[in-house]
């Protein structure tokens, strides 16, 4: 331990619990809403080839670079993205603020994403409770998500407070779990969270396989055929550039790299622990829940009460609409809805809790590692800051402050720092040098194809993925052009105050760089 | 379903499967 510390450095109880601690943080709400969609889109079964196309050489070598760069720096005791990016590259004084992306893009979509999480703890009791029993169409069903965000006012809500109660349970639910800690708080509740979700996700999933053909007069409306809609081939989409995208940016955004989360998880990690089998577990875990559990649910459960059509257009609807309109009316309909409905939410709440506390590390490890603060004291400032930062989201949600952030935060930045993290590890730190720290203890070997991968394709895919979105959504989105006029001062206040959120980073790297140096030289 | 369809559910499934209990397997083998 340090001798400055206030704290010793914390650990993780068990090889189980780190990987477990990082596929939750992987496996949240995308698996099960997102992924359905994204396949169905585009290709159905066919999709399925770049997919694993983008698995093997995007995710997975994402994936070992964050877990080996993180477990790198831990031996310096660094534990976040600027004090890792320091120790991976120390002759360069500037490196650390591009590990500022690594701190405020998780901050910023925590901010929104708790929001969210707490919708999924609201419909959970909803369903108990049989809030929306009297919403039998997708119109009314639609209507009543629109009167919980507060964005009208009808016979269900006459304002956002309903909404308000439940984002503060999960968030002070956010707050707890990491002030209790890494290994009584966030590895417990992923440990114990996983076996839930898991159960819970299967059960639904038997329940929708058994769901056979409700209606004897459209004998085509079987859950075979719903099936059939998600993986029947569509060879022609594979030779669309925009299928090949979808599919990686699905794999990079369900793995959770580029966040600076696995970062974080990994430096607590001993130097001679695995990382290379720990890393492939985690992908893996987080693939079982997104194909085999994600992908049996919505789009079938779908198909058997809505037919082919309804369902195409439940498809293009999003994933939002696909689990808070949707998934409420297919449970509505099946025997012991209500409560197959509560276990269907109460599962995605779970999964957006085990992301959440996940995406609220970096910055409370930040404040701790850098400034000497103990935990608690550091979990409680993260706290009141991203509490009024979640008030923009909630209050004006309707402006398009979620989606603005979403953009950036969870977007851009993401994107943008895993492709910093792939040069500095294949290029800066060095193939050779990089090659023998993800083997260190290692209990798998890589196949050597990797090195050729990290040092040149992902590189590549991470540069066309990031030129296709600017071409196609960044630059149009930074100009307003797709933004209606009575929302544009609303979203650039929303800019402004990310730009604010990243200039007091910064600063705070800079502040704590600066008594770090003053440390060492007294010493 | 198609024969595709069900090829490539059957594929997807089981290879993602094998993976996840060789991981497992591995993983477990070697108590942490």
């Amino acid at each position: 331990m340090a001798e400055w510390r206030k704290e010793p450095r914390e650990a993780w109880g068990s090889k189980l619990g780190v990987i477990l601690a990082v596929a939750g943080s992987a496996i949240g709400l995308g698996n099960f809403l997102r992924f359905p969609v994204q396949a169905a889109n585009n290709g159905g079964g066919a999709f399925m080839i770049p997919y694993f196309i983008s698995f093997l050489l995007l995710g997975l070598p994402l994936m070992w670079i964050e877990w080996t760069i993180g477990r790198f720096g831990g031996g310096f005791d660094r534990s976040t993205a600027p004090g890792i990016f320091e120790t991976v590259w120390q002759k360069n004084r500037f490196v650390k603020y591009f590990g500022v992306i690594g701190i405020f893009g998780p901050t910023v979509i925590f901010t929104y994403y708790c929001y969210v999480e707490s919708w999924l703890l609201g419909y959970g009791v909803f369903a108990l409770t049989g809030k929306y029993a009297s919403c039998t169409d997708h119109a009314s069903m639609a209507a009543f998500l629109q009167g919980y965000q507060g964005l009208v006012q009808n016979e269900h809500f006459s304002s956002v407070s309903t909404a308000y109660c439940f984002f503060l349970i999960a968030f002070a639910i956010n707050t707890l779990v990491v002030w209790i800690g890494l290994r009584g708080g966030i590895e417990r509740v992923c440990k114990y969270g996983m076996l839930v979700l898991f159960v819970f996700a299967i059960v639904i999933l038997i329940r929708v396989v058994t769901l056979g053909t409700p209606d004897p007069a459209r004998p085509e409306w079987s859950v075979n055929n719903g099936f059939g809609f998600l993986w029947n081939s569509q060879w022609g989409k594979l030779k669309e550039a925009k299928v090949w995208l979808a599919a990686a940016g699905q794999i990079f955004f369900t793995l959770s790299v580029g966040f600076g989360v696995i970062l974080t998880y990994a430096s607590y990690l001993r130097k001679r622990d695995d990382v290379a089998l720990s890393g492939l577990t985690a992908a893996t875990t987080n693939e079982v829940a997104e194909v085999i559990l994600g992908g049996s649910i919505v789009i079938p459960a779908a198909f058997v009460f809505f037919g082919p059509q309804g369902t195409m257009e439940i498809a293009k609807g999003g994933a939002f609409d696909l689990g808070f309109v949707t998934m409420p009316l297919v449970l509505q309909k099946v025997a012991c809805g209500q409560l197959f409905a509560f276990l269907w939410f109460f599962l995605l709440f779970i999964a957006g809790v085990t992301s959440s506390i996940s995406l609220a590390l970096p910055a409370v490890v930040f404040l701790q590692d850098e400034f000497n603060l103990d935990r608690k004291t550091a979990s409680i400032l993260f706290a009141v800051v991203t509490f009024n930062l979640c008030q923009v989201v909630i209050f004006f949600n309707g402006q398009g402050s979620l989606a603005e952030m979403d953009f950036w935060g969870g977007t851009f930045c993401v994107v943008l720092f895993a492709l910093i993290e792939v040069i500095l590890f294949a290029w800066v730190f060095g193939m050779d040098k990089a090659w023998g720290e993800l083997h260190s203890g290692s209990d798998i070997r890589i196949p050597r194809i990797y090195r050729f991968i990290i040092k040149y394709v992902t590189p590549t895919f991470l540069l066309l993925i990031l030129g296709y979105w600017f071409i196609q959504e960044g630059w149009p989105t930074l100009l307003l052009e797709k933004t209606p006029s009575d929302k544009v001062p609303f979203v650039i206040g929303v800019r402004v105050l990310m730009v604010d959120l990243f200039a007091a980073l910064a600063f705070l790297v800079w502040l704590a760089w600066r008594k770090r140096e003053n440390r060492e030289a007294t010493q | 379903m198609t024969v595709t369809g069900w090829t490539f559910l059957v594929v997807s499934w089981g290879t993602i499967l094998s993976l996840a209990i060789f991981c497992f397997y591995r993983t477990l083998k070697k108590k942490g």
